[in-house]
């Protein structure tokens, strides 16, 4: 049974562009045209305004949580040319950083893993990425990969962390070295996956071409102890691929068209143990897919918007067994 | 992309009716959320009031309910039950062991039913008592496609007690039946019928059996052919039925409440030796006839009707959607796996449809406060994928007190995830510097084996000794062991902390080796020397001298390299003449000291009573 438990009221002024739980599905982040980032206590049905915060002089686009080992802190972006790290110290949330070094609307943020410590990927229209880093005592490094997408980034995910070999226990805390990537989507109709080199230097290791128009969207799947790694990825031009790479050397990607819909689709995100990716498009739908026993992907429940002021809970139609 | 049966279900969410806008979603650990957006981005806002509301969407919110918690607790007893066993289980006690099982899963379902009519029938008018009423006829349908499939699969009746199995279960589920039988046993051949179906212990064949029933079978339809009841429609029309005869059965539909009701007692009167290969031909008609073309069958007829074709895969399928969690398919599908039943299909999550199904089953655990305890053990019996799916949702947990944060640790450590141990020992050793419970952020991080934060925390309790003078959570610190030597800074926190100790106890010449050796061995970072030759001065004082003429040297060494590496300001303020003041004061009175305990330590060294 699906159902909705519960309904927030944000009180933003104007547009919503994103919502995101935080990790353990007790605080709700929201982000707004009205340029205000919110915070909400959502625990047990209930819903309690946290926090009220303004810095953005636009419309604010993503919001992010990091992992909560590194305590409360959230990341915003916005069309200001912004991205703000915001931290809660002593029960009150604070500006801890702002990153001015983009020439245009900053369009995603995504946070590495948190074994790679505290990194904060930023894909923004002037078609660069910026990587934060922290490095302690309230300093952050930036590394910046200019034109990584021709016109512009609109999204960037990380790959999950993968731990390379045997992990020796080191008593003095010596990081074990990974191997970090993440992917992008652009305006060029490109998904480029991106590499950290030895000296630090950000490469770009591929391009996936498939799409005929911008990438709207693009979600690495969480590892479910699978050799393969699993990338979806939805465009202006309404399809969503998905694309999967089943060598350990991750060089050959091959794409699998999950569905074309009608309109554009904006975005794809996998559940937490990447069993169902969503799909959000241009058609009033959030549509749930599921990988079926031969390898298709096949559509497993319609969310839609309602018409109506009654919600009624159907039965949601389950995985096929065959 | 492959066909689906039938259409996804679409779940509407209220909100406000709009065509320009889109629905902008997210994963939460354990829900969905949705709220109203729109996806092209524009620079400037316009300014419309959108939807501010943002819905929370979940599955598996039976979860939540109070009544079913304790058929998911005592299923689980006996899931974990079931599995522990599957060893031992062999040759013929194995089928009964099955069987037994699978009666005590029932039994629990059945359980759970009474006690949520009894909520049903107190509370009939509301809401919440049809939503009860609901939830018993869900329940008594998951016991009645249990029990066929006990029968069928795990009993595995042959021809002939087959029949009686199906009565059995006819008669638990369908009360109207004993209305029938009553009415059949008043006519006049019930002596015939019972000494005939005397078969527990019963030393019969089958073919005696048929040849015995064949035999009064057809004395039967003599006496109809003769007349014999005639007289009395309701006797002729009884006979009749004790003949299979379809259409007298058919006559009686009040009294069967449904086709499988038909279909036992259609075979009871023309083919009680039925093997079960040929049920399902009987089911087909029965389900047919009976619905005569005026209505067509629901899920619960369609799932029966698999399991009479013997296809458990559509059986499990049917159920899998037609049911609003996976309890009962997870459940099910495991025993019959338990009895070598199900080919092995290879899924991209799971290595089996057995696996896939638990696993499915254990997510919906894992999002309640207190079942996720359940879902650990789940997933610790699915070889394949279980463990990742474990590791992925025990992270997830929200750590709200320290008990619940302890038994997730335990979990983890009991399966060597180490990964997971770190992680949320540092999550909650961040909580507690964040909450200035330093013992308890160190304890923390000692045990997530991370020095980074074991020397940051090491820090903070340096730096409030220098503010405060003293020590908070001795104990801890007094305690460390071998933990110790997980970061230098940490080290240097215990040694430090016997020091004072030692100087508690008088035990001044210990106490004084060990400041001395703090330095020397480098393990005090430089930003403490100071402190630690300030707390040199009352052992210098002292009236025995306790620092040897060799170990003032040593300090007097410390004491130069500390100044001669200070640079000197370029522009002191007030505030920083203000403290160069203080600390060359400081200096001063070390050198004093210094100088007054090497001459009386060379005079008592070079004296004739020797130490």
């Amino acid at each position: 049974m699906v159902s909705v438990i519960n309904t927030v009221d944000t009180s933003h002024e104007d547009m919503i562009h994103d919502a995101q739980m935080d990790y353990y599905g007790t605080r709700l982040a929201t982000c707004s045209s009205d340029r205000s980032v919110k915070v909400f206590d959502v625990r047990n049905g209930g819903q309690v305004l946290v926090a009220d915060l303004r810095g953005h002089e636009g419309p604010v686009w993503q919001v992010a949580w990091a992992h909560p080992m590194f305590g409360n802190i959230l990341a915003s972006c916005s069309y200001d040319r912004k991205v703000i790290i915001w931290k809660e110290e002593n029960g009150t949330w604070e500006k801890a950083h702002e990153h001015s070094g983009h020439d245009s609307s900053v369009n995603s943020v995504c946070w590495a893993p948190h074994d790679y410590g505290l990194i904060l990927a930023c894909g923004s229209s002037d078609g660069a990425i910026s990587l934060l880093t922290y490095t302690g005592l309230g300093q952050w490094e930036v590394k910046k990969i200019n034109n990584a997408h021709t016109i512009g980034c609109n999204a960037v995910s990380w790959a999950p962390a993968v731990i390379p070999g045997s992990l020796i226990d080191q008593p003095s805390g010596q990081k074990p070295n990974y191997i970090k990537k993440f992917a992008s989507g652009g305006c060029d109709n490109l998904i480029k996956l991106w590499k950290e080199e030895e000296d630090g230097q950000w490469k770009e290791e591929q391009k996936l071409e498939a799409h005929s128009d911008w990438v709207r969207d693009v979600a690495w799947a969480p590892s479910i102890g699978l050799p393969a790694s699993t990338i979806a990825s939805c465009s202006q031009d309404g399809r969503v691929f998905i694309w999967t790479c089943d060598d350990a050397s991750g060089n050959t990607w091959s794409p699998k068209l999950l569905h074309k819909f009608n309109d554009v689709v904006w975005h794809v995100s996998w559940s937490i143990t990447a069993n169902i990716l969503a799909v959000s498009g241009g058609d009033n739908k959030v549509t749930l897919w599921k990988e079926s026993v031969d390898g298709q992907w096949v559509c497993i429940s319609d969310v839609n918007k309602g018409q109506g002021s009654v919600s009624t809970s159907v039965t949601e139609g389950q995985q096929n067994e065959q | 992309m492959e066909e689906f049966d039938g259409e996804p279900t679409v779940t509407w969410i209220p909100g406000l009716n709009s065509q320009k806008k889109q629905m902008c979603f997210d994963w939460g650990p354990g829900e969905m959320l949705v709220c109203e957006t729109s996806f092209n981005k524009k620079g400037k806002s316009e300014m419309v009031a959108g939807c501010p509301f943002i819905h929370i969407i979940r599955k598996d919110i039976d979860v939540y309910s109070k009544i079913l918690r304790k058929l998911f607790n005592e299923s689980h007893g006996i899931f974990v039950g079931l599995q522990r066993i599957e060893e031992e289980l062999t040759g013929k006690s194995r089928k009964a062991q099955l069987v037994r099982v699978s009666k005590n899963y029932r039994s629990v379902i059945r359980a759970c039913m009474e006690e949520m009519h009894q909520f049903a029938v107190a509370d009939k008018d509301s809401a919440s008592g049809r939503q009860f009423s609901s939830q018993v006829s869900i329940l008594s349908a998951m016991e009645l496609i249990w029990n066929l499939c006990e029968i069928l699969f795990i009993e595995v009746a042959p021809a002939g007690p087959l029949l009686l199995y199906l009565l059995d279960w006819v008669r638990l589920h369908v009360c109207e039946v004993d209305t029938l039988s009553a009415d059949v046993l008043g006519s006049e051949n019930p002596s015939k019928h019972e000494s005939f179906w005397n078969l527990p212990g019963n030393t019969q064949t089958l073919t005696e059996l048929e040849l015995r029933w064949q035999h009064w079978h057809e004395e039967c339809e003599r006496h109809l052919q003769d007349g014999t009841f005639a007289s009395d429609p309701r006797l002729e029309s009884l006979c009749k039925v004790l003949l299979g005869d379809d259409a007298a059965l058919l006559e009686q539909k009040e009294l069967l409440s449904n086709w499988y009701h038909f279909l036992v007692a259609r075979l009871l009167y023309s083919q009680p030796t039925v093997k079960p290969m040929d049920l399902h031909l009987y089911a087909q008609s029965s389900l047919d006839l009976f619905l005569g073309g005026e209505s067509s069958p629901e899920p619960l007829d369609n799932i029966l009707m698999a399991a009479f074709e013997f296809d458990i895969h559509q059986v499990i399928k049917e159920c899998s959607i037609a049911l609003s969690n996976w309890w009962f398919v997870a459940h099910l599908t495991d025993l019959l796996d338990h009895c070598k039943l199900l080919q092995s299909h290879n899924l991209y999550f799971g290595s089996n449809m057995r696996e896939f199904l638990l696993l499915e089953y254990a997510s919906g655990l894992f999002a309640h406060h207190s079942l996720w305890q359940l879902g650990v053990d789940y997933c610790d019996h699915c070889p394949e994928l279980g463990r990742v799916s474990l590791e992925l949702h025990i992270e997830r947990i929200p750590l709200t007190t320290e008990q619940k944060a302890l038994k997730v640790l335990r979990v983890c450590e009991q399966r060597q995830m180490t990964e997971q141990v770190r992680s949320i020992c540092k999550i909650l050793a961040m909580k507690a510097v964040r909450n200035n419970r330093l013992g308890s952020a160190l304890s923390w991080s000692i045990r997530a084996k991370d020095a980074a934060f074991a020397t940051l925390v090491s820090d903070r309790f340096l730096r409030d000794y220098c503010e405060r003078g003293c020590f908070s959570d001795l104990d801890l610190i007094d305690n460390l062991g071998p933990a110790m030597m997980l970061s230098d800074r940490l080290t240097f926190l215990g040694k430090y902390r016997e020091f004072h100790r030692l100087y508690g106890e008088k035990r001044f010449v210990d106490a004084a080796s060990l400041l001395l050796s703090l330095m020397t061995s480098q393990i005090a970072p430089r930003s403490f020397w100071m402190t630690l030759l300030t707390d040199a001065l009352p052992l210098l004082e002292q009236k025995q001298v306790i620092f040897s003429a060799e170990q003032t040297y040593e300090l007097l060494r410390c004491l130069e390299d500390l100044t001669s590496g200070r640079p000197l300001c370029a522009e002191p303020d007030a505030q920083q003449l203000q403290e160069d003041d203080i600390e060359t004061t400081k200096v001063e009175m070390l050198r004093l000291a210094l100088a007054r305990n090497l001459a009386r330590s060379i005079i008592k060294e070079g004296s004739l009573e020797g130490s």
